[in-house]
């Protein structure tokens, strides 16, 4: 038959770049998957998950009826909930003074503002350590002065400063670019009413931010349920057990982890996690009222702050100086010092001893190249994976490709320390995996899965703004779905390819939490390297391999700076 | 042999119906355009060809080759289709020069490098852009530009030339231009071509033939004359420019063409009847152009005439624009003259009128 001969034919291109996407659906679903679902399976197992066992509620009532349990849920939101505060005022503060006033030195300001996203959550933690932590340099300063510690970081409020340290450049990125479209006719109408300034401030353009101040809020908020560093630097010296403490601790911490409740746990705090994204799309949803953004150019146009200026600036550089400064010059004296206090010049303990215990085991250098060779060859693979993945969801006609979305979305809801788990098992449960036990290629797995979210967000909009009509013109002049993508699409979404691979680089390169589970003897990174010296009371190697990883990162963020500098004409 | 056939063709976006059964024939060598306001389906169907839209029901035949049939489940992807499509916003890779988007499909087909420098000259030299092969498209100008997406789709010698709007981002002198050569390229390389505009005037300008479309029909399918002179239907006579329209019953039979009707307010006028005009009940047309205005009652008796007022002026340049009142009904006119709001006399040629159904 003529018809059914033509139906193949036209078919064989289609099946071709069908087989593509497939493949690529069905590998997100399992690198989301592999992870998610031991955890889901075990938490209703009354056995270990690699043993055969009976299904059961029992391991969530037994989660429920712990008392340490309750605890754990109690310290856990409170902590976020501070940290969300102080993240919060310090991000908005600075997006608010930074976009929408003539704050003197504001141009300065700006790029200091988001260095605390670069540098790992464990980095800064010990850096904090060092310096305001029961024996550390400032706070001994402090108790030499009025005779008694002025603070207490084994608190809960002092962990929530640092956590809000740490996370308040999420809040000013979302914050100031919320604020940079904000019409100004809105506060020019507050002016001509005769509100000073800082009321304007206050009154409209606060208010009018209110979309991305909750937007930040909630991933703040979700940020400290994951948060693994904090907790352990912070809390477990005084006692006080954490979401993530506590699976770090009843998972990996004891001689016969309790399966069951670990995989309860992991499981509730996905369902909190995945609850909390939902309200947040909920919430933005309603979203209109707020939109100020029109299709008409205007002209940028800021407060004047007049007097009030000087001393608004003066406060926010201290906030940076204490906050980010000087913690950051404590991590680099630690480094180079027997030990740091103020009863001693530094100078005078000058040494490279810190460095030398690296440089003497192969394990300790093996975590730093291991550290680069996972970011930058996870990186550049995950960078090309989710460039087909944005391919299959944006610009094909696979049947599936809106379901595709959510899942590859689905790991922001996966916190570290659960991933980490989830892998673990999943190599127990799946024949063959665990020929990736103990090696560097499980840890790029699970990183890469971890920023696939973030990278397809860095490439969704680029891929977006590229005219149709591009693709379909390639189309008609004779190029197959496959042709069309890596000869015309890819090439024109070159720089958003780039930043897609600065970021994973960074988010691998820091990543710690998900490999408390998955590494071994020959597969360590820094921060695992780093978590044990600390659990050996080694803070000067800590200090050391710090040093290391923030040059590292400083050296890629500059390289990648000067890089897209060069290529502004693709 | 390159003609299409396209057969009850449609297509359905969930509720909404976009294109009803659409049937088209354009010929070998052909030069079609399909014309109406934006939303009446035209880019649809031509997309619907080019195999960039799936169609709901239909088929599609070019050159004896099924394109795509709704029943036989047989669904060419583009690609497969050999057929040149220009696009409104001519769409060329920003990241290729000149040479290498006319390079690109060559390479696709498999054309040697040798062999494909001198195509990419010639399909450039046919749109006096030779000298152009080295610059991006950026650099270029929105005439140049247009003329190089042609080119990308002449260089690797379509069955078919579909063109969606290519003049319509181009200044209102340059589109003249652009549309004179155009119409010649096509002539001296007889390539069948279907054409999408909202244009009239460009329509009339290019066509061999016109289909004029309306929510998703083709309302009238004619040469570009009788398209302009006999519309069979109001949309058709208002979307070609005859925007006035005077409901009236026949009064008589037809002789010579020119038939005795009666406004609804009783006064007697002689029109030209279209083939459509069969029932008791129409409505004449008549354009504004060729309505003339006068205080007093036009003694030639051969006139169709009535009595109304002008409500308003609008200055267009060489002529003004009047709004008529006359009974109960609004009609436009323009004439050079200027008259002041008042009583006045609309006057016109029985040959300038159209009756057509109603």
């Amino acid at each position: 038959m003529p018809a059914s001969a033509k139906l193949l034919d036209g078919l064989s291109p289609l099946s071709h770049a069908l087989l593509i996407q497939w493949a690529t659906a069905i590998v997100t679903v399992i690198l989301v998957a592999a992870p998610l679902g031991p955890i889901l399976w075990q938490s209703f197992l009354d056995k270990p998950l690699y043993e055969t066992g009976a299904l059961t509620l029992h391991n969530y009532s037994r989660l429920f009826g712990d008392p340490d349990f309750h605890d754990v849920l109690a310290n856990s939101f409170q902590l976020a909930a501070l940290t969300t505060v102080v993240a919060c005022a310090a991000g908005v503060a600075f997006a608010l003074f930074i976009e929408r006033t003539n704050l003197p030195g504001r141009r300065w300001l700006r790029p200091l503002v988001l260095w605390p996203m670069y540098i790992s959550q464990l980095v800064t933690a010990f850096a904090w350590y060092i310096i305001y932590g029961p024996s550390g340099y400032i706070t001994l300063l402090g108790e030499r002065l009025i005779g008694v510690p002025p603070w207490d970081m084994y608190s809960i409020p002092g962990m929530a400063i640092i956590a809000g340290v740490t996370q308040a450049p999420l809040v000013y990125l979302f914050c100031s670019s919320s604020a940079r479209m904000a019409d100004a006719t809105l506060e020019d109408a507050g002016r001509s009413m005769s509100a000073g300034a800082l009321r304007v401030l206050w009154s409209i353009s606060l208010p009018l931010m209110r979309p991305a101040i909750i937007y930040s809020a909630l991933l703040v908020f979700i940020g400290s349920l994951e948060m693994l560093a904090v907790p352990l630097v912070f809390g477990r010296p005084a006692g006080l057990e954490f979401f993530t403490t506590f699976l770090f601790s009843r998972g990996l911490g004891a001689i016969t982890p309790d399966y069951g409740l670990v995989g309860a746990a992991a499981a509730l705090l996905l369902a909190i996690v995945s609850g909390l994204l939902v309200l947040q799309g909920l919430l933005l949803s309603k979203a209109g009222r707020f939109v100020t953004v029109k299709g008409k150019a205007q002209r940028p146009k800021v407060a004047d702050l007049g007097k009030a200026g000087p001393p608004i600036a003066a406060a926010l550089w201290l906030y940076l100086v204490l906050a980010l400064l000087i913690p950051l010059i404590g991590i680099v004296l630690r480094a180079f010092t027997t030990f740091l206090t103020p009863l001693l010049s530094p100078f005078e303990l000058l040494t490279f001893d810190n460095f030398a215990i690296l440089a003497k085991y192969p394990a300790y250098i093996r975590s730093i190249t291991n550290s680069v060779i996972i970011a930058f060859v996870g990186g550049v693979g995950a960078t090309a994976f989710v460039a087909l993945l944005a391919l299959v969801v944006q610009r094909s006609s696979f049947p599936f490709r809106r379901q595709l979305e959510y899942v590859a979305l689905y790991p922001r809801a996966m916190p570290g320390v659960v991933a980490g788990i989830g892998f673990f098992w999943a190599m127990l449960l799946i024949p063959g995996a665990s020929l990736l036990q103990g090696t560097i290629w499980i840890l790029m797995i699970a990183f890469a899965m971890r920023g696939m979210p973030t990278a397809y967000g860095a490439m969704a909009p680029a891929m977006m703004q590229i005219g149709k009509e591009l693709d379909q013109s390639a189309r008609s002049v004779g190029a197959s779905w496959w042709t069309v993508s890596t000869r015309i699409v890819l090439p024109l979404m070159k720089p958003a390819l780039f930043s897609a691979f600065t970021l994973l680089f960074l988010g691998m390169l820091k990543e710690y939490a998900s490999a408390v589970f998955l590494f071994a003897p020959g597969a360590e990174i820094i921060g695992t390297t780093m978590l044990s010296f600390w659990a050996n009371g080694n803070s000067g190697a800590v200090a050391a391999l710090s040093v290391i990883q923030l040059l590292i990162t400083f050296l890629f963020v500059t390289a990648a700076r000067l890089s897209t500098r060069t290529h502004r004409d693709v | 042999m390159s003609d299409v056939f396209v057969e009850k063709l449609s297509k359905r976006f969930g509720d909404v119906t976009a294109l009803h059964d659409v049937n088209l024939h354009v010929a070998q060598g052909e030069f079609l355009t399909l014309l109406g306001p934006s939303g009446c389906g035209k880019s649809t169907t031509l997309f619907a060809i080019a195999g960039l839209d799936t169609p709901s029901g239909g088929v599609i035949r070019v050159g004896g080759q099924t394109f795509f049939d709704g029943a036989g489940k047989v669904d060419v992807p583009p690609e497969r289709r050999n057929l040149g499509l220009v696009f409104q916003s001519y769409a060329l890779w920003p990241h290729m020069t000149v040479a290498q988007n006319l390079a690109f499909p060559l390479k696709l087909r498999g054309v040697s490098k040798a062999e494909q420098a001198p195509r990419i000259a010639e399909a450039l030299s046919l749109v006096d852009m030779g000298e152009y092969g080295g610059r991006f498209p950026h650099e270029l100008s929105g005439g140049q530009q247009q003329r190089v997406a042609l080119a990308r789709t002449l260089v690797f010698r379509p069955t078919l030339l579909l063109l969606d709007e290519p003049l319509s981002n181009l200044d209102a002198k340059l589109r003249i231009k652009a549309r004179g050569w155009l119409k010649s390229l096509q002539r001296q390389l007889g390539l069948t071509t279907i054409y999408v505009t909202h244009d009239q005037e460009e329509a009339l300008a290019l066509s061999d033939r016109i289909a004029v479309m309306n929510k998703g029909r083709i309302v009238q399918l004619d040469s570009p004359e009788t398209i302009y002179r006999r519309p069979t239907n109001t949309f058709v006579a208002d979307f070609i420019g005859a925007s006035n329209f005077l409901p009236v019953r026949r009064t008589g039979a037809t002789v010579d063409e020119i038939t005795p009707v009666m406004t609804e307010a009783g006064v007697a006028l002689r029109a030209v009847a279209a083939a459509s005009a069969g029932a008791d009940d129409g409505i004449v047309t008549v354009r504004p152009q060729h309505i003339r205005l006068s205080r007093q009652r036009p003694s030639d008796r051969g006139l169709n005439v009535l009595a109304g007022a002008i409500t308003d002026r609008t200055y267009l340049g060489a002529r003004h624009a009047y709004g008529l009142e006359i009974s109960g009904h609004t009609l436009v006119a323009e004439v050079e003259e200027v008259l002041e709001p008042g009583p006045v006399f609309a006057a016109f040629e029985p040959r300038d009128t159209l009756l057509i159904a109603r």
